[in-house]
């Protein structure tokens, strides 16, 4: 069953592509994919590409897919190891989601941040004190790691 | 006699009056009243529940334990010197059901001014933390936003086509999004009109159950009633969500509603009235209840009755042990090496006298020493010997310190282990009181004072256990520690004695030694009592005081 929606997901991806963001298998193994995501141009991140990790359990889609990033990243919510704290990839994860829709919530979280449930402390806090100083650190991060 | 003049129902007892009572039934409070004296408590009792006067159990379930439950609580409330009622505080205990009925009695309130069926209001309420004052303010506000946002009215912009039918439809060919099969199938749809097919829905719904959240369409808020749960998954599953919500209900109301921790107890204490709690609590008591079940467990932290020791000096030690544990466990192994003859000895049996089966040397479990000493009255071995003060750097004194907490977390672990051993003893008194019965002619109710024993046994070695913790955090060079730690050692020593007794196997030899059964737990239940005192005094005078 997760190889038909899996299958049918990437067919959809390929008729009818999200801007700024594209996906698609790494090799044969259908349940290993790669994405990309560009940088939103209202963001600090814009001008980068961030590449990402998808993998899909056997029993998708009632559970979530493993979705992290490759890429570093500066973000109050994405931690060293690439790992995204997004609801709907948790407790929120409806079957009716697709990996494209999550894509675009990705690219909204690196828009708007949400420093009120972190999952890097330290960088929430700059957030909310010296937003600034966040917009620099990220703007340097995209420089180095994602151009 | 007027039994119903403080309580006119369950008393919540501190240690207090645990201490003050005759017979320490409050662990597991089955004193059996007998002759008129009962009768009379019955009748007060029947009157006091058709008073519906609070305590609220369902007329089954006052089974007669329950009622000897009453029964001891009434009686005790009538042999204590009365000393206004801070001391005790009322409790109830509830099941499941009551709880349920209670959260349906506070909708019923709200009816009238939601006009709509109770299971919506009950959704709301759990979404606003049963805080009516909260949700009717924002109902008034923004009635419209609220009945979306919590999914009980579809959201016009969402949805597809209007008027989509609620419920399962059948078609003959259908193309489920979620696991992207094309076939004849069932669907389920709610008036927002995302349809998936049966089997996806059925997948999503019992993975959802499992969480025990409100379980929505799986592409917009709108939620499922409990109906259509019970139509897709074609049983009564919707009970589920049900017990999650009573659930949900008393962790919003955690200080007044407790679940008895004992596994598999579905039972909840409820008190109504938390003010003395924490008056309590700085005066070092700690309030015990018990269920109907008779589990009994400390109010205020939820472990198991931890007399002497307080609610802070149990958490202390749980904590501590937690964290030491890992260090200490292979210490701590199963087996012991008999002093002697070096042979691997396991320990099968709830008491510290032990015989090596190699080359039958009689040693004390706990302190490896001789036992001969063990059976006179002055049995030293648990007591802490700080055997040399020569070393002071600071190495010495962390290994020191190491090596006392060793100690009494090991002594604590005995008693546990022996507590665990006497409890599966306790599972062959039964047996041994029919073998009575039958061989000896011995009546039932002659034969009870085997399991009478058992259970004093059980209640002392919690308390020794327990004073354990307390003695760790005691100031060693305090008198009235040393006062602790001797009455520690006397119902040590008692309560070996007693669990030899226990160990008979001959019924002959039982029958005989029976004044002795009574002598022996006599004894303990009062060093019992001696000791939970003396660890008061402590915790009073600040003696004791977890230091972590």
């Amino acid at each position: 069953m997760s190889l038909k929606r899996i299958t049918k997901e990437l067919n959809d991806l390929g008729r009818d592509p999200p801007t700024s963001c594209s996906a698609g298998p790494v090799g044969d193994d259908i349940y290993h994919w790669q994405a990309s995501i560009m940088g939103p141009p209202d963001s600090p991140y814009a001008g980068g590409v961030f590449f990402l990790s998808i993998h899909f359990p056997t029993d998708y889609p009632f559970k979530p897919p493993k979705i992290a990033f490759t890429t570093k990243i500066y973000h109050p919510n994405i931690n060293a190891n690439g790992n995204i704290c997004l609801d709907i990839l948790k407790d929120q994860w409806s079957p009716a989601l697709t990996i494209s829709k999550v894509l675009l919530s990705i690219c909204s979280l690196l828009t708007d941040a949400n420093p009120d449930d972190p999952l890097v402390p330290e960088i929430a806090h700059i957030y909310k004190t010296d937003r600034g100083k966040y917009e620099a650190t990220a703007r340097e991060w995209t420089k180095k790691y994602a151009v | 006699m007027d039994l119903l003049d403080s309580e006119d129902n369950c008393s919540l007892l501190c240690d207090d009056d645990y201490d003050d009572d005759d017979s320490i039934d409050l662990y597991e409070s089955q004193t059996t009243a007998t002759g008129s004296m009962g009768d009379n408590v019955c009748h007060k009792l029947n009157s006091l529940v058709s008073d519906d006067s609070g305590f609220e159990i369902d007329e089954e379930l006052l089974n007669e334990d329950v009622e000897d439950d009453l029964l001891s609580h009434h009686m005790k409330s009538n042999d204590r010197a009365p000393e206004g009622n801070t001391s005790s505080l009322k409790y109830e205990c509830l099941t499941m059901q009551d709880i349920f009925d209670r959260m349906l009695e506070r909708v019923h309130h709200l009816q009238p001014i939601f006009s709509m069926p109770a299971e919506d209001i009950l959704l709301l309420m759990q979404r606003y933390d049963w805080n009516e004052e909260r949700l009717l303010e924002e109902w008034t506000e923004k009635m419209d936003k609220l009945l979306i946002e919590a999914g009980l009215s579809a959201d016009d912009l969402g949805s597809g086509a209007g008027g989509n039918v609620r419920g399962i439809k059948r078609k003959a060919k259908f193309e489920c999004f979620i696991c992207c099969e094309d076939k004849p199938t069932e669907t389920f749809a709610l008036e927002c009109g995302h349809e998936y097919c049966i089997e996806c829905y059925r997948r999503y719904i019992s993975d959802r159950l499992n969480q025990g959240k409100v379980i929505t369409c799986m592409d917009c808020p709108l939620a499922l009633k409990n109906e259509d749960i019970d139509a897709v998954m074609g049983t009564a599953s919707s009970a589920r969500l049900m017990n999650s919500s009573i659930k949900s209900f008393i962790q919003k109301h955690n200080r007044n509603y407790k679940w008895c921790p004992y596994a598999d107890c579905k039972c909840i204490i409820h008190l109504n009235d938390t003010t003395y709690l924490q008056e309590c609590t700085r005066l070092h008591r700690s309030w015990f209840v018990t269920c109907k079940l008779s589990h009994s467990f400390c109010f205020g932290c939820g472990y198991e009755i931890h007399a002497p020791a307080d609610c802070n000096v149990a958490n202390a030690w749980v904590k501590k042990a937690r964290k030491e544990s890992e260090n200490l466990n292979w210490v701590l192994s199963h087996t012991k090496e008999c002093p002697k003859c070096s042979v691997n000895i396991e320990k099968n049996g709830g008491c510290n006298h032990m015989v090596c089966s190699s080359c039958k040397y009689e040693f004390c479990w706990i302190c490896g020493g001789d036992w001969a000493p063990h059976g006179r009255s002055f049995f030293q071995c648990t007591m802490y010997k700080n055997d040399d003060e020569k070393q002071k750097t600071s190495v010495e004194n962390s290994k020191r310190t190491l090596k006392r907490y060793t100690f009494y977390y090991r002594v604590f672990n005995e008693h546990e282990v022996s507590a665990k051993l006497d409890w599966k003893l306790g599972q062959t008194v039964g047996q041994k009181v029919k073998v009575l019965q039958e061989k000896m002619g011995v009546s039932w109710i002659e034969g009870q004072f085997l399991a009478d024993s058992l259970k004093i046994l059980n209640e002392g070695r919690t308390v020794l256990k327990w004073s354990f913790a307390a003695a760790y955090y005691s100031d060693a060079s305090h008198n009235l520690t040393k006062i602790f730690v001797d009455n520690q050692i006397l119902l040590s020593n008692a309560v070996e004695h007693l669990s030899e007794l226990l160990q008979i196997k001959d019924q002959e030899a039982i029958m005989k030694r029976k004044p002795e059964f009574y002598n022996k737990s006599g004894y303990v239940q009062n060093r019992t009592r001696a000791l939970i005192e003396c660890g008061r005094d402590l915790l009073r005078k600040g003696i004791c005081k977890p230091a972590d």
